[in-house]
């Protein structure tokens, strides 16, 4: 069986609260009894051991139950966001999943079956030591979704160890290795998983306040919106202890405005990537960008100023793309990082790094800035191909009132002049009232 | 149809709104003689770049052509088409008119 103490553990909780989902409390209890009851329904829909399953839904109980029913049964999970329909055939034809269920929003469910056999031989490595599976699909920089396999075996066992009893969050959808670090920690805990209808800051707010929550993991990106939202002086936030953010470099402005009005939380940057899972680190204080690594399982090292992490919990592997980690284990993260003896701070990913005729600008650290300026909401700073430079700086502005672009441009001059070099300075300007995030609160740096 | 004059006016205050942006005071004289690159140059490289991309908004601003002036062939001409205030006026109608008959 996988990870028998993980299922001991959910029945002991007992009627401690396991969920809350559309404003709904699922205890422990309930869960079991659900999680027993979606192991026979596929059971008899003779899923089992090395059988691809894709759910499709979002954390709700019939949904976090079928995934702990598919551990059990040591199926290989795909757990899938109705966000992303329309890629859905291409998830499901490059996991190879021969059943697929669908939750809707009151928590009901389809099942689609598929005449597919597994060919993959990096699952078929997986089904050869008989083990869970977790298939996550990363966007990839070039926008063709990755599919990577974990051994949920390995993943889990930094669960194993105890840890304390917390309310979290769940910012994060079902499909992503974040929200579903989140799931397990809160079943091997005994800890309360709280999710939202809606990820806009006056739903978070009104959650947190609510259920009592304790931790909130989320990226800048939300934590801007929430700033700028002005809903702290409407709710009761006393419960919240930590705000864990990660997927993306946060801005010092934003670190340092949260740290005034939550004095009392602690801001915690955590390192996460889909191909290694969460790991485990520690800010160096709330108000730092400097990083940690504490957690047992995984090494890193840097190299030439890249990030390289071997992990026990690392994928199994990409299945449909070439392997990222070297013969000797250790996986290039991509992400460029400054170094001041044992703590690190991330730069940014390499391929956004942008080359001004041989300079390095890395966006993260012009958008930082820029973040500063008077009228500024937010920006997305990016590379734009060009002849004589080869890339030249580009910037599209969120600003909080409507100014006339050559006002703006000459404010800009006048702003970036003391405080970056002229190639890092924003050549190409836009003003736009889009949104400079994806569905996944993630910057979208591209022209 | 852009006239040559109108060129060189939209080229003349691209430059002086590249210098109100970078702070500094345009020289007292610009003129269709006007040196931008290489020696003797009022810009340096990165104020070119800055210089193209106003040269584009104004032409699109004003005229409604949405030109790219920076591109692999102006690069790889044997002149420059950034020499001078007045070879970029030239090189605006000629990739305006490009823009036309294609």
């Amino acid at each position: 069986m996988i990870a028998p103490w993980l299922f001991e553990r959910i029945v002991a909780w007992g009627d401690a609260p396991a969920l809350v989902w559309s404003d709904t409390v699922t205890s422990y209890r309930e869960l079991a009894k659900l999680a027993d009851a979606w192991h026979e329904e596929l059971s008899a829909r003779q899923v089992g051991p090395g059988q691809v399953v894709a759910v499709e839904g979002n954390f709700s109980p019939n949904t976090c139950a079928a995934l702990i029913a598919l551990l059990r049964l040591g199926a290989v999970c795909v757990p899938l966001t109705p966000l992303l329909r329309s890629q859905r055939e291409q998830f499901l034809d490059i996991a190879e999943a021969r059943l697929l269920v669908v939750f809707d929003a009151a928590d009901a469910y389809t099942f689609h079956e598929f005449p597919r056999t597994v060919t993959n031989a990096v699952t078929k490595k997986l089904i050869a030591r008989e083990h869970a599976g977790l298939v996550i699909f990363s966007s990839g920089s070039t926008g063709k979704p990755k599919a990577i396999l974990h051994d949920l075996v390995a993943l889990l066992e930094k669960f194993h160890k105890p840890r304390r009893r917390k309310t979290t969050l769940t910012f994060l959808l079902f499909d992503h290795i974040g929200g579903i670090d989140t799931l397990f920690n809160a079943l091997a805990s005994g800890g309360t998983m709280v999710t939202v209808p809606t990820r806009d800051p006056e739903a978070v707010s009104r959650a947190i306040e609510k259920y009592r929550v304790h931790t909130l993991p989320t990226s800048p990106t939300f934590l801007n919106l929430w700033l700028i939202s002005q809903l702290f002086e409407q709710y009761d936030f006393s419960s919240l202890k930590v705000i864990a953010y990660g997927t993306e470099p946060m801005p010092p402005s934003t670190l340092k405005k949260l740290h005034e009005i939550l004095p009392d939380v602690a801001l915690v940057q955590t390192y996460g990537m889909s191909e290694l899972g969460v790991l485990r680190s520690r800010s160096r204080d709330s108000e730092s960008l400097w990083i940690k690594f504490t957690g047992d399982g995984f090494r890193t090292k840097i190299i030439d100023h890249i990030l390289w992490v071997k992990a026990d919990a690392a994928m199994l592997g990409y299945l449909n793309a070439p392997d990222l980690i070297d013969e000797d284990g250790w996986l290039n993260t991509q992400d460029a990082v400054e170094v001041d003896g044992e703590y690190l701070r991330i730069l940014g990913r390499v391929s956004d790094l942008i080359n001004v005729g041989g300079q390095k600008v890395y966006p993260a650290e012009v958008e930082n800035l820029l973040l500063q300026m008077d009228n500024v909401q937010d920006v997305a700073v990016f590379g734009r191909p060009h002849p004589m430079m080869g890339q030249v700086v580009s910037a599209r502005f969120n600003l909080k009132s409507p100014e006339p672009l050559p006002d703006f441009k000459r404010r800009l001059g006048a702003f970036c002049r003391p405080r970056m070099a002229a190639y890092q300075t924003p050549r190409v300007v836009e003003i736009s009232d889009d949104a400079q995030y994806g569905s996944r609160f993630k910057k979208l740096r591209s022209g | 149809m852009i006239e040559r004059s109108s060129a060189v006016s939209i080229v003349v205050a691209s430059i002086q709104e590249v210098f109100a942006q970078t702070g500094d005071s345009a020289p007292a004289t610009l003129n269709e003689d006007t040196v931008l690159v290489g020696k003797d140059a009022v810009l340096d490289s990165l104020g070119v770049v800055s210089l193209i991309v106003e040269v584009e908004h104004r032409v699109e601003a004003e005229h409604g052509a949405s030109v790219t002036l920076a591109n692999d062939k102006a690069m790889s001409a044997r002149n420059s088409p950034f020499r001078t205030v007045g070879v970029l006026a030239d090189h605006v109608l000629a990739t305006v008119a490009e823009l036309g008959a294609a």
